[in-house]
């Protein structure tokens, strides 16, 4: 049986074309898909029942008996951290809040490690963007600044920016132009028109120079600007300036290195002074399939899109302070529910050993490299393969995931509701 | 010191003094065997897209959509003005120099084949070969519009967690797919013989 137009649940692309062949209860076949789409919905080995640490052994346990596990992790913590969000939909990200609400935890997802700073810059000088519809129809420039798309989202180019064809172009990516700012000749520079090639940390510079040259002030840069050439600059700027609608996609390469939120205040600026003379628009490469859609139904509950402290009994938010990573490298939290994320593989050293110092519950379909520091593991259905629900795209769209398959995993959102009903059930008593 | 008097006394010859200030050279023409940038005749473009399989230069051509007519844009900082395009063209749509001339005096013409070949280790499936091929594109306008392959009539596609070669023969060898491939994995092996007909018999 071949189901159509299933939702890819890898990145935040978001691609809603897959054409996925099921054979019995199993996924065999993924069609349009890219590299990273294509395994995600193939998978791995899962877990095949929830588990807990008996010393040095894993016991499996009942559902009812790891949820019950959680929700009295949980309600016997002073200073629950609930983190991770970003691999799951948006109906289990509300339970997560309304939870962490219940039990005046911290709930953290993980653009405090990725796109947390463009949050921050957005916050300060506002967000010219656009779908990546508009993107598709519209845009004859493209930069790609801090990120390598074959690599993280491998279709965004075919798909969504670049050679599928413009409803206001005539010869799609012959018409576009691409322009890739990095500090290593990715794969994507291999198909650009223009690769400005920047030393490390010069990110800042480029953009205050290519601002001044929009300016017109182009006789105060410089010959050299952090290993690019004047003339470089000057060409790249004319590009922009003749541009007819340009967008700017960055990535982790210009969030998260020294000068972090300024970087993107930067970019945006630029941007924003770009459209005194034609259209342009500047984005965020979203990793995670559903990041965006944590940002989101986080703001929508609290007001806040991420690192949320509710121990005041409202909801506070200080990046630097309430951010997962500094939660827990100061040691404060004493339990830790792990949703759809592998903090393990990406979270500074400290951090991780005090993980391995408390109590930490981990919902996921596969075991990772934070499974070796949790008590108890609850495996879930995947999200867009035997789970449905809401994921939210790079660019702001809500896509409802369908489920392709039937299992008798459960998926995040009905796990976390029973921990839920549980949690307030005890609080009630 | 020796030999700047040397230098000193040699330039100083009248007849080397004249010559310098008086010699004549042709004007310059241009030949009539120059090659330019090829130009177009004015003839009807079929978009068979073989301009762009026989040029060696990356780039330097590409056969683009005008409103209903197919033309092809030749860019000068890429093109090395070799002419291939010129002679392989059918349709005599492109002309420089007597490229064109010269291939209907001889009787010369371009045989060729293609084949396709992925390397799988190098390719991230990101369909940026397969969405970019001008065939693909006329085949499946699906594919064209959204970048979502509906058709199996098209070259090759991104099926079964891998990019499938499924009708090599309707390759027009344009290289297009090579040259928008960021992983250098796709590669177009063309096989293009010159050939010459005696007396309406190829040789
Ligand atoms: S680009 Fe992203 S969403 Fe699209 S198929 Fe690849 S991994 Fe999935
Ligand atoms: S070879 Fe001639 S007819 Fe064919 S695409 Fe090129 S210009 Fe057009
Ligand atoms: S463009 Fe290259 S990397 Fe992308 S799918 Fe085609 S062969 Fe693979
Ligand atoms: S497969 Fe490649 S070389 Fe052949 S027609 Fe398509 S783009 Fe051109």
């Amino acid at each position: 049986m071949n189901v159509k137009d299933a939702v890819c649940p890898f990145c935040g692309c978001l691609c809603d074309d897959i054409e996925v062949e099921i054979e019995g209860d199993r996924l065999v076949g993924v069609t349009n898909a890219c590299e990273l789409g294509a395994t995600k919905f193939l998978g791995g080995e899962r877990l095949k029942s929830p588990i807990r640490r008996e010393g040095k052994a894993w016991k499996e346990i009942s559902y009812d008996e790891a949820i019950r596990y959680a929700a009295d992790m949980l309600l016997d913590a002073e200073r629950p951290l609930l983190y991770g969000w970003s691999g799951t939909h948006g109906e289990a990200q509300c339970v997560g809040v309304h939870m962490a609400e219940l039990v005046r935890g911290v709930i953290d997802n993980t653009s405090s490690v990725c796109h947390g700073p463009s949050v921050l810059a957005i916050q300060e000088v506002g967000h010219p963007g656009c779908t990546l519809g508009v993107v598709k129809n519209r845009a004859d420039l493209l930069i790609y600044w801090g990120s390598n798309p074959i690599d993280a989202h491998p279709r965004h180019l075919s798909r969504y920016t670049c050679y599928a064809e413009g409803f206001f172009l005539e010869n799609a990516f012959r018409d576009r132009k691409v322009v890739v700012v990095d500090v290593r000749k990715t794969q994507t520079a291999n198909i650009a028109d223009e690769f400005v090639r920047v030393r490390p940390g010069g990110d800042y510079a480029i953009l205050s120079a290519l601002r001044t040259i929009v300016r017109g002030k182009t006789d105060t840069i410089p010959r050299m600007v952090a290993g690019v050439t004047r003339d470089q600059l000057i060409r790249v700027a004319d590009l922009c300036l003749n541009a007819k609608f340009g967008a700017v996609y960055f990535g982790l390469g210009l969030t998260m290195i020294p000068g972090k939120y300024k970087n993107i205040r930067n970019a945006i600026e630029l941007v924003t002074e770009l459209n005194r003379h034609t259209k342009f628009t500047i984005s965020a490469m979203r990793g995670h399939y559903n990041v965006y859609g944590s940002n989101e139904v986080n703001t929508w509950m609290t007001g806040y899109p991420f690192a949320i402290d509710f121990s005041r009994g409202i909801a506070f938010y200080n990046p630097g302070e309430t951010t997962a990573v500094d939660v827990l490298a100061r040691k404060e939290c004493d339990a830790a529910l792990i949703v759809g994320s592998d903090p393990a593989a990406h979270f500074p050293r400290r951090c991780i050993e005090h993980l391995a110092e408390i109590p930490v519950v981990q919902l996921d379909p596969y075991p990772n490299a934070t499974t070796a520091f949790c008590k108890v593991q609850i495996p879930v259905a995947v999200t867009g393969v035997d789970a449905e629900g809401t994921a939210y795209r790079m660019d702001g769209v809500p896509i409802r995931t369908r489920k392709v398959l039937s299992s008798d995993y459960l998926s995040d959102e009905e796990v976390l509701s029973r921990m839920y009903a549980l949690m307030q059930e005890a609080l009630k008593r | 010191m020796r030999s700047i008097v040397y230098y000193v006394r040699e330039f100083l010859r009248p007849e080397w003094l004249k010559k310098f200030f008086f010699v004549k050279t042709a004007p310059l023409v241009t030949p009539p065997y120059f090659k330019g940038y090829p130009t177009l005749t004015g003839k009807d473009c079929t978009g068979c897209f073989t301009c762009m399989m026989i040029c060696p230069a990356p780039d330097a051509i590409a056969v683009l959509r005008r409103k209903e007519q197919w033309e092809p844009e030749v860019y000068p900082g890429h093109c090395i003005r070799c002419g291939l395009c010129v002679e392989a063209c059918p349709e005599g749509v492109l002309a420089s120099g007597r490229v064109t001339d010269l291939a209907r005096r001889d009787a010369t013409a371009f045989w060729h084949s293609f084949h396709l070949e992925v390397d799988e280790s190098l390719c991230m499936r990101c369909g940026n070969c397969c969405v970019s091929c001008p065939i693909n594109r006329q085949i499946d306008p699906q594919l064209a519009g959204t970048g979502t392959s509906t058709s199996d009539e098209v070259i090759m596609r991104v099926s079964s967690g891998r990019v499938r070669i499924l009708h090599e023969e309707k390759c027009t060898g344009c290289k297009t797919c090579e040259t928008q491939c960021p992983s250098g994995a796709i590669r177009v092996a063309r096989m293009v013989e010159g050939v010459q007909f005696l007396d309406g018999v190829e040789s």
